[in-house]
């Protein structure tokens, strides 16, 4: 996960900040989940959103073909 | 001409009926979206111009559901430090589109060759209560943006709430206050540029004109007016004014829907002339003609287009 490394880059001011972040990490890891999630979910629609239309399109009455989805005409 | 002055027994029915009519305050009508305030204004004075080739193919394959292709050539506007000068680069691409229609859900979704995605999504929860959903979406990290919008219809007026990425949360409201009358509030706050807004909004409409005021705590004060003419021709002119930046710009235009096409144009104070005309060929071809020119900055945009289906 991208935000993970940005911690141990910081080198020696790390010992000093975990002791200051303990009390507040309840928040941080909340906020941490939520930005990873929020970033799949992006990523899964962006993959995902026009192939979930032609899915429940395909399912919809009357039935249309798959030969009417992929020809020009 | 005989109309011009009418008998005096026919003013007083006239003006008898009137009276009669007392307005029921418990039976307003639903108000338009606050959203939608200024809409009969914007359908002549922000038609979509647009520059260069473009060809629209949308294929149905049944009632709901339907494909779109969508070819577009021409250059496109890149910003530029100055305001003078204008960059544009040629570019082109292609859109494939997907929609599917149902009462209750609608998804649209549109997607280019260069990856970004642009899609819609409105849902019926409820008999009053509507969700919609915009985002665009792009590979590059930070330039993509979505926002929900809850809707809620009640009797005669209207509340919405906007989520969006970049913690942006509003809310408005509009209210129905007499027939013809509705006023409306908003109130939003953006996470990014920390800054928050109030505005407030009205609108009065008849049967043949409809005018509207929105004012705003970022400065901008909107105020617009449109007069039916006929069933053919409205017009329509505007007014926006900006009292922190002093910006003014005051536009004039049209609207003329005839049997076979529809010409949108306007006149602007910057001195911006454009128009569109939207032509049909013959049962689901379109063409379409565009031109905007920009006489102070020397900006001269026109395209055509063709729409199939």
């Amino acid at each position: 996960m991208a935000a993970k490394p940005s911690l141990k880059i910081k080198g020696k001011g790390k010992g000093t900040k975990a002791s200051s972040s303990s009390s507040s990490s309840k928040y941080e890891l909340v906020k941490e989940w939520t930005n990873w999630s929020l970033k799949k979910a992006k990523v899964a629609t962006q993959y995902g959103f026009i192939p979930l239309i032609i899915v429940v399109g395909m399912n919809s009455d009357p039935k249309p073909h798959l030969f009417q989805l992929l020809s020009p005409v | 001409m005989a109309d011009l002055f009418p008998p005096l027994a026919t003013a007083q029915v006239d003006a008898k009926t009137k009276v009669d009519e007392k307005v029921d305050y418990s039976n307003l009508p639903c108000p338009v979206p606050y959203d939608e305030v200024h809409r009969e204004a914007y359908m002549s004075l922000k038609a979509e111009n647009f520059e260069g080739f473009r060809f629209d193919f949308s294929k149905g394959l049944n009632q709901k559901f339907s494909l779109s292709h969508s070819v577009m050539m021409g250059p496109t506007e890149v910003p530029s430090q100055s305001p003078d000068t204008t960059i544009k680069i040629p570019v082109a691409h292609y859109e494939f589109g997907a929609n599917y229609f149902d009462p209750k859900l609608m998804l649209v979704g549109r997607v280019m060759t260069d990856g970004r995605l642009n899609a819609r999504l409105k849902a019926d929860l409820s008999d009053k209560l509507i969700l919609k959903a915009n985002a665009q979406l792009t590979g590059e990290p930070h330039m993509s943006h979505s926002v929900f919008n809850f809707d809620y219809m009640g009797k005669d007026y209207r509340a919405q709430l906007q989520l969006g990425n970049n913690a942006l949360v509003g809310a408005t409201y509009i209210q129905s206050v007499t027939p013809r009358l509705s006023l409306g509030g908003e109130v939003f706050w953006a996470g990014v540029p920390r800054k928050s807004g109030l505005g407030y909004a009205a609108r009065y409409e008849t049967d043949q004109m409809v005018a509207s005021a929105q004012v705003a705590s970022t400065g901008n004060v909107v105020m617009n007016y449109v007069q039916k003419i006929s069933e053919k021709v409205s017009l329509a002119t505007d007014f926006v004014y900006n009292y922190f930046s002093r910006d003014v710009v005051a536009s004039v235009g049209y609207d003329y829907i005839l049997r076979q096409s529809r010409i949108r144009g306007k006149v602007d104070s910057n001195g911006v002339t454009s128009a569109l005309l939207e032509e049909r060929l013959s049962m689901g071809l379109n063409f379409l003609l565009s031109a905007e020119i920009d006489h102070k900055k020397k900006d001269y945009k026109f395209g055509f287009g063709l729409t199939v289906g």
